[in-house]
């Protein structure tokens, strides 16, 4: 059973999340009418701005705290990120990035073979949890790593960690346990 | 020398005179309430309950007495979310021993306080979900559902915090625990539920349907060994009493189908032949 041999798994990262401050109070009524491509949601009080070029989502709030949502890998976050910052400051605003901060990654594996997941829960006891009724994939937590994984029976594993560091290794962890259940 | 061997020793039953050791008849030489005090402690409070007769009402018609001063403060919600278990369980007449479970878990997770912002009853609900589990007897979420006013989400949300809060966790659900009961629900005959039993476990074993709800591949199996049989099933009213959309049964069938004549018991007796079955 070749659980250690170099199994070349496509990790894709779908999402990365990512925080910043901008360190000044905003307007957001005035980034609502002079903004490009911007969404005021007055009743909640944020701004949801959309890049174009990193595909990301950035929700603004008026405390100058900013959530980018929708990037493909932490550099490009990092990108967006000071994008939308470069362009709240031709909005006129005394923008300082600070505190940038990756929050959550999601990535998605395929694993070449499909699993059995009843027996996968028996095995794994306190980390997996398995209700049918409620959600066909084994949720699998890795406390040490702080990362949760979701296992579908056929094959694919959805990762959401605090970096893509931590996504990797867990994907890694798992694969063992993963091969012993395989069908 | 003194040697002590009890210090209070004070017998809880019924005094000897009374011939009958059965708690719930009211036994006329006891004073005060049947005692509980595994579940709510220190239950030595009178209530005064409500007055018949019409000495009981005052001048302008209300009663006497009003308040029936619940001495037990703390923990009234406690006693009321037992009384909220009890009907509940009432409801699908569970036997006594699965509501003592489902007390002793609430209180477990009551003293806890970890999941004290959630509804007491959702979390009653999602005791009494485990306790089913826990005496191998499972009920589904939607039968818990039916008889309680929380939504299935929340009931699951509740399971999962109490199972993490109690550091348990429960058996993996099988599509035999609930042939019986839906079976005798639909009034299908003991042949026609082993039937339906054996073919719902040698779907599992052959892994026919990887990924399917225990649940949607008990009823597939059931509409199956049904219509194999002189006591046909539609897929609409076998999904009625599942609690499974007649879609899901029809794809969980669908998967199974192929593979029908090695599911069957040898022994089944077929009013319809396997090649005749339906194909959906």
């Amino acid at each position: 059973m070749d659980a250690d041999s170099d199994v070349a798994l496509d990790i894709l990262i779908t999402n990365v999340v990512c925080v910043f401050r901008t360190r000044c109070h905003l307007n957001l009524r005035k980034i609502a009418l002079e903004g490009a491509n911007v969404i005021y949601k007055r009743d909640v009080g944020k701004v949801l701005m959309k890049l174009r070029k990193p595909r990301i989502t950035a929700t603004i709030w008026s405390s100058g705290k900013v959530i980018c949502t929708g990037a493909t890998s932490e550099e490009e976050a990092k990108f967006g990120a000071r994008r939308l910052a470069r362009s709240l400051q031709k909005l006129g605003f005394q923008v300082i990035f600070t505190d940038f901060k990756v929050v959550n990654v999601l990535a998605v594996c395929n694993m070449p073979f499909e699993i059995r997941l009843p027996e996968f829960t028996t095995n794994n006891r306190p980390h997996a949890s398995y209700e049918p009724e409620l959600h066909p994939a084994v949720c699998y937590r890795i406390k040490s790593l702080r990362a949760t994984l979701q296992i579908f029976s056929t094959g694919s594993i959805t990762v959401t960690g605090p970096n893509v560091k931590a996504v990797a290794s867990a994907v890694e962890q798992i694969y063992p346990f993963v091969f012993e259940s395989r069908k | 020398c003194l040697v002590f061997s009890g210090d209070r020793v004070i017998d809880v039953g019924s005094e000897w005179r009374t011939f009958s050791n059965d708690k719930a008849t009211k036994d006329p030489s006891r004073v005060g309430d049947t005692q509980n005090p595994l579940l709510s402690d220190g239950d030595l409070s009178t209530m005064i309950g409500k007055g018949t007769g019409a000495a009981s009402f005052d001048e302008f018609g209300n009663s006497k007495y009003q308040n029936r001063r619940t001495m037990s403060s703390s923990d009234r919600a406690m006693m009321n979310a037992f009384k909220e278990i009890t009907n509940m369980a009432d409801r699908i007449n569970l036997p006594r021993n699965i509501v003592d479970r489902t007390n002793n878990l609430f209180k477990q997770v009551y003293e806890q306080k970890s999941l004290k912002g959630r509804s007491n009853d959702a979390i009653a609900s999602a005791c009494l979900y485990i306790a089913c589990r826990q005496e191998g007897v499972p009920r589904t979420f939607k039968e818990i559902c039916a008889v309680s006013r929380i939504s299935k989400k929340e009931i699951g949300r509740c399971f999962k915090l109490i199972l993490k809060a109690l550091e348990t966790s429960v058996d993996l659900i099988t599509t035999g625990d609930f042939m019986s009961r839906f079976c005798s629900n639909l009034g299908l005959p003991k042949q026609v539920q082993m039937a339906a039993t054996h073919i719902a476990r040698k779907a599992v074993e052959l892994d026919l349907v990887p990924g399917r709800s225990p649940i949607s591949v008990a009823a597939a199996a059931i509409y199956m060994a049904s219509q194999a049989s002189s006591e046909k099933r539609t897929q609409k009213e076998i999904g009625d009493i599942a609690g499974v959309a007649d879609v899901t049964i029809r794809q969980s069938y669908r998967l199974i189908y192929p593979r029908a004549p090695d599911l069957f018991p040898a022994d089944f007796k077929f009013d319809t032949p396997v090649d005749k079955l339906p194909q959906l």
